[in-house]
């Protein structure tokens, strides 16, 4: 589904490039559960966006199910972002001053989805993420884990092939980080892609396949049965490892 | 994105901070109200000036001697080597599509009766005046026809002057004294109130040639002219202007004033006015429209990453555009349109209070407000709507 | 806290937010800017109308044939039962001790020929001292001569001798007005309109032959010109019982000062200046209104600060004063800079209208500073007590979303 070949990305700060990523080479299949690790400013955060389509690749080709990104306009990025994924989070990002049913809406707004429909789906995945009787509850109303399920109703809400969670757990106590992330797993086995950015170990190491980033390289891509990837992969991030 | 949607989220956004979309739009509101208050005083006073000189009628045309270009008013020297005479009136009174000629002669004299005296304008005029000027006679009768070039000594009073010298008696069968002339009273006018504040009541009439005699001058201030109908208007003033020409040496030494064309200029010079007034009143909502500006602005500021969110799942550009956008149209159509109501009801309250002052605010006025507070909106918020779309996801996401 | 660390920790606060701080500058500033400008125009046009009338000279009468009690925007009169006669402004001369100078004047319009041109003119018939009493100037040749109220004598403005005498020496030359023919003896200096009449397009001629040519037997004015202002009352009165004593008894005159005149003026454009200044004035308001939010949103958004400046001891005044000071800086900048763009509106202004005097008085700069400042106070108030009371526990802790 997602095919990364070569992709780098480079900022200039205070006309200096520096090399947020450099030459990635990544396959994601459908329904596969990723988890990308690494400490901060390993590039993983880059690597999220550019997957999310927020950011664009400075070199490089980013295939989106089968369809080559860098040819999309930005109207059809918004379109493809709006269809094909969702986004969870650290700090949950809810809009402060509309209810947990309105941020879970607000993408559906976006793409002009009609009202009865709507209604519909946001009490669907409310229940699915169980927060049905919170419905009409704003932001501050919300403890941490609540407002998270709002955001993964959200972020599911419009059914989307790829779910990218950004340290869904940052900012929560480990009993609602618990929660969330067996939340978002029970929805991979449904079948939703699920790409997880941690530098939280134990959470990183649930996914089936681990990516571990570091200066903007990949440096391992392993899956939980135990087969390295890295070898296989490209020569290019095998040499920086 | 459905309009309703727009709406629904601007609106939201704009009862969440109500203390501060209150002062912003109390901005507009002010601005509005102002602009539509003076401008409500401004059509008011011209439908009343208006009115004022419609009263004399409108297919009505005045001849006085000089020629405007050189004395800059006509009738103010009122003196040239050719004046209008009576046999000047006489020829116009025969012009084809010409119904009634009022010659004049005017000044000041004092006006005596059993020891009370009073000093007013005395007009010299014809039986026609009361047709030509659309006055009525109230008691008694108005001077009757007679020879122009003679005279009676006969006079009508206006109401006040009848009041100021008789009290509550009746004057009619009276005599005053004008000027140390004897006159008997045979007629009172009907109240007609003033003209642009000048007291028409305070007068006295009597034959033109009597006014001739007392004034010691036989050519005429004016001659006006009624016109028999609207459309014959400018044939009849071309046929006045070729007769007095020919009796006049060709030479064209008087000017012929409409009472059209005079409305005309009249209503240029107010809505000129009013302009300017309603134009200074106006500088509020510029200064509103900074305000809203300003506020838009920090909105952008505070939901920056808001905008982020909304862009990573799914909103286009144009589309965070169109948000911010209603978000500074509502503020400016609400206070609008509550300056609106504002504006108009202290209209309203400032007329009950000052009956004096006419007010109106006709429906033009109330469509332009609404569309001009609407563009207020779209030019103040167009800048801020455009920073916040060019906002990158990326960064307007990580902003903390 | 001293007044400098005070302007200097509102500055920097100010500084960070550069664009609504100058946004609500910019409001104070066009409502100071304008409210100066309207006072400027008005002070222009009364300036402009004191002006018009000095140059009539300040201790002129003016006497009018007529006099009416009606009230209103009355026509001026110039007809009346009784004449108004040059003998009777001999008579003023001869009786009234405090005039110096008078000149009976009749003014109507007449068609002018001289060689093959003609053109529409202003006749005036007057005597000499109308020279002196309207500060008028000969260019070339003389004015009418003295005592002489008869003669077939005439002086032409600047523009009908221009015009009349396109490439020739006016002087020496006839003119012919009606069935007249008159000699020209001098040419005014150009002068322009005064008063609606436009001095350039007058032909002088003696007083008693211009009665004649519009067949006229009362003037249609007579000035005199008094020794000094402190004689205008009396003089006014003295000219009154002579006209009755002369005119059998009757008061039918009416007698007008440059004073009463301009009184009036004065009276309309001050008016109409406060007027349109209170207008402009309510942008002032909605100025105000802006800082004060800018100011709420301010406060809000530093409550934390707030919150730390509490912590370190800092008293709920000086807080205020704080928030005060910052909202002053906004406004009076913005008055400053009202005053400096209307400085060159004004400049602007007077090279597009040289002749027009537009000057903003000085207390009304002084004012217009002294409001901008203390709507900053005013508004800025709200806002700094919500600041000040502020709770410092809850304003520290407060999580920033």
């Amino acid at each position: 589904m997602i095919e990364l070949t070569g992709i780098s990305r480079t900022h200039v700060v205070g006309g200096n490039p520096v090399h947020a990523l450099k030459e990635v080479h990544v396959r994601i299949e459908t329904g596969e559960y990723v988890s990308i690790m690494g400490p901060s400013g390993s590039g993983k955060s880059t690597l999220l966006h550019i997957l999310g389509c927020l950011d664009r690749p400075t070199a490089g080709s980013y295939r989106f199910g089968g369809q080559e990104t860098a040819r999309l306009t930005e109207v059809e990025l918004s379109r493809l972002r709006r269809h094909q994924i969702g986004f969870v989070f650290q700090f949950f990002h809810l809009v402060p001053r509309l209810t947990a049913a309105g941020n879970v809406e607000l993408p559906m707004v976006f793409a002009g989805v009609d009202l009865e429909e709507r209604e519909h789906r946001v009490r669907q995945v409310l229940e699915v993420v169980g927060l049905t009787a919170r419905a009409t509850h704003r932001p501050d109303q919300l403890s941490g884990g609540e407002q998270q399920r709002v955001a993964i109703a959200r972020a599911v809400v419009m059914s989307p092939a790829l779910l990218l969670a950004d340290e869904p757990t940052g900012n929560l106590d480990s009993a609602s980080g618990r929660e969330i992330v067996n939340l978002i797993e029970s929805m991979n086995q449904k079948g939703l892609t699920l790409v997880v950015v941690t530098h939280d170990q134990g959470i990183g190491e649930r996914a089936r396949r681990q990516i571990r980033l570091a200066d903007g390289e990949v440096v391992s891509d392993q899956r939980r049965d135990g087969t390295g990837m890295a070898e296989s992969g490209h020569p290019t991030s095998a040499d920086g490892a | 994105m459905s309009f309703q949607d727009l709406f629904r989220l601007a609106w939201q956004s704009m009862w969440f901070h109500r203390q501060r979309s209150f002062l912003t739009l109390l901005g507009i509101l002010i601005g509005i109200a102002s602009v539509i208050l003076l401008t409500s005083i401004g059509e008011g006073t011209r439908v009343y000036v208006l009115s004022e000189f419609t009263q004399f009628g409108t297919t009505l045309a005045a001849v006085n001697p000089g020629r405007i270009e050189t004395s800059g008013a006509p009738g103010a020297l009122g003196v040239t080597v050719n004046p209008l005479t009576l046999e000047d009136a006489a020829a116009l009174d025969r012009i084809p599509g010409v119904e009634r000629v009022a010659p004049v002669v005017m000044g000041a004299a004092e006006v005596e009766h059993a020891g009370r005296s009073r000093n007013v304008f005395v007009y010299g005029v014809t039986s026609s005046s009361p047709e030509v000027w659309r006055m009525r006679v109230r008691g008694g009768r108005f001077i009757p026809e007679m020879d122009w070039r003679r005279g009676a000594p006969l006079a009508v009073l206006g109401p006040k002057l009848s009041r100021e010298l008789f009290g509550d008696q009746t004057s009619l069968g009276r005599h005053v004294r004008i000027s140390g002339q004897r006159y008997l009273v045979i007629g009172v006018m009907q109240p007609k109130g003033q003209f642009l504040g000048f007291d028409i009541d305070d007068s006295a009439y009597i034959p033109v040639a009597e006014a001739g005699r007392l004034f010691n001058r036989l050519d005429l201030h004016e001659i006006d002219v009624l016109i028999a109908n609207s459309s014959l208007i400018d044939t009849v003033v071309g046929r006045i202007k070729r007769t007095l020409i020919e009796r006049h040496n060709m030479e064209e030494d008087f000017t012929i004033t409409t009472q059209t064309g005079m409305l005309e200029s009249l209503d240029r010079i107010i809505r000129i006015v009013s302009l300017a007034v309603g134009g200074i009143g106006a500088i509020s909502l510029l200064v509103g429209s900074i305000g809203i500006l300003t506020m838009m602005w920090i909105s952008v500021n505070e939901r920056t990453s808001e905008i982020g969110l909304v862009r990573a799942i799914g909103a286009t550009s144009t589309q965070v555009l169109l948000l911010f956008l209603t978000e500074a149209i509502l503020l400016s159509t609400v206070g609008g349109v509550l300056g609106l109501v504002a504006g108009i009801g202290l209209a309203q309250a400032l007329h009950v209070y000052l009956p004096a002052l006419p007010v109106s605010t006709p429906v033009e006025f109330v469509l332009l407000a609404l569309i001009v507070s609407l563009l207020v909106g779209v030019g103040s918020g167009l800048l801020p709507a455009r920073r916040a779309a060019a906002l990158d996801p990326v960064v307007a996401l990580t902003e903390e | 806290m001293r007044l400098s660390d005070l302007l200097r920790f509102a500055g920097g606060a100010l500084h960070g937010h550069r664009l609504r701080t100058v946004l609500s500058v910019l409001g104070v500033a066009i409502g100071v800017a304008s409210v100066i400008l309207l006072t400027g125009l008005g002070e222009g046009a009364r300036r402009y109308v004191t002006g018009e009338f000095a140059s009539l000279g300040a201790n002129l009468l003016i006497v009018i044939p007529g006099k009416t009690e009606t009230k209103g925007m009355a026509p001026l009169i110039n007809t009346a039962p009784h004449d108004l006669t040059r003998q009777d402004a001999e008579a003023i001369l001869e009786r009234v001790r405090s005039v110096q100078r008078v000149a009976p004047v009749v003014i109507g319009t007449a068609r002018a020929n001289a060689a093959e041109r003609t053109r529409e003119i202003t006749v005036v018939g007057t005597t000499r001292d109308l020279l002196e009493i309207r500060h008028l100037k000969v260019a070339r040749g003389r004015f009418l001569p003295r005592d002489v109220p008869e003669a077939a004598l005439c002086v032409l403005g600047a523009r009908v001798a221009r015009e009349l005498f396109p490439d020739q020496n006016p002087l020496g030359q006839l003119v012919r007005v009606g069935e007249w023919r008159f000699r020209v003896i001098g040419l005014m200096a150009p002068r322009g309109t005064s008063i609606g009449l436009d001095l350039d397009e007058i032909v002088a001629i003696p007083v008693d032959t211009a009665l004649r040519v519009f067949n006229r037997t009362s003037l249609f004015r007579i000035l005199a010109e008094v020794r000094s202002r402190s004689d205008l009352d009396g003089a006014e009165r003295a000219v009154l019982a002579l006209l009755r004593e002369r005119h059998s008894g009757r008061e039918d005159v009416t007698v007008m000062t440059q004073d009463s005149v301009l009184a009036t003026f004065n009276q309309i454009l001050g008016a109409l200046t406060a007027a349109l200044v209170g207008i402009a004035a309510i942008s002032l308001g909605v100025a105000g209104l802006g800082i004060m939010n800018v100011m709420l949103v301010s406060v809000s958004e530093r409550t934390r600060e707030i919150g730390l400046l509490k912590a370190i001891g800092v008293t709920p005044s000086q807080v205020t004063a704080v928030f005060l000071v910052e909202a002053a800086i906004l406004s009076s900048a913005g008055g400053c800079v009202g005053l400096l763009a209307s400085v060159g509106v004004e400049r602007l202004f007077l090279r597009l209208y040289p002749d027009f005097p537009i000057q903003p008085p000085g207390w009304a700069i002084a004012s217009a500073l002294a409001v901008s400042f203390s709507v900053g106070l005013i508004f800025g108030i709200l806002p700094a007590r919500n600041a000040a009371r502020l709770d410092a526990v809850q304003a520290l802790m407060r999580r920033k979303t």
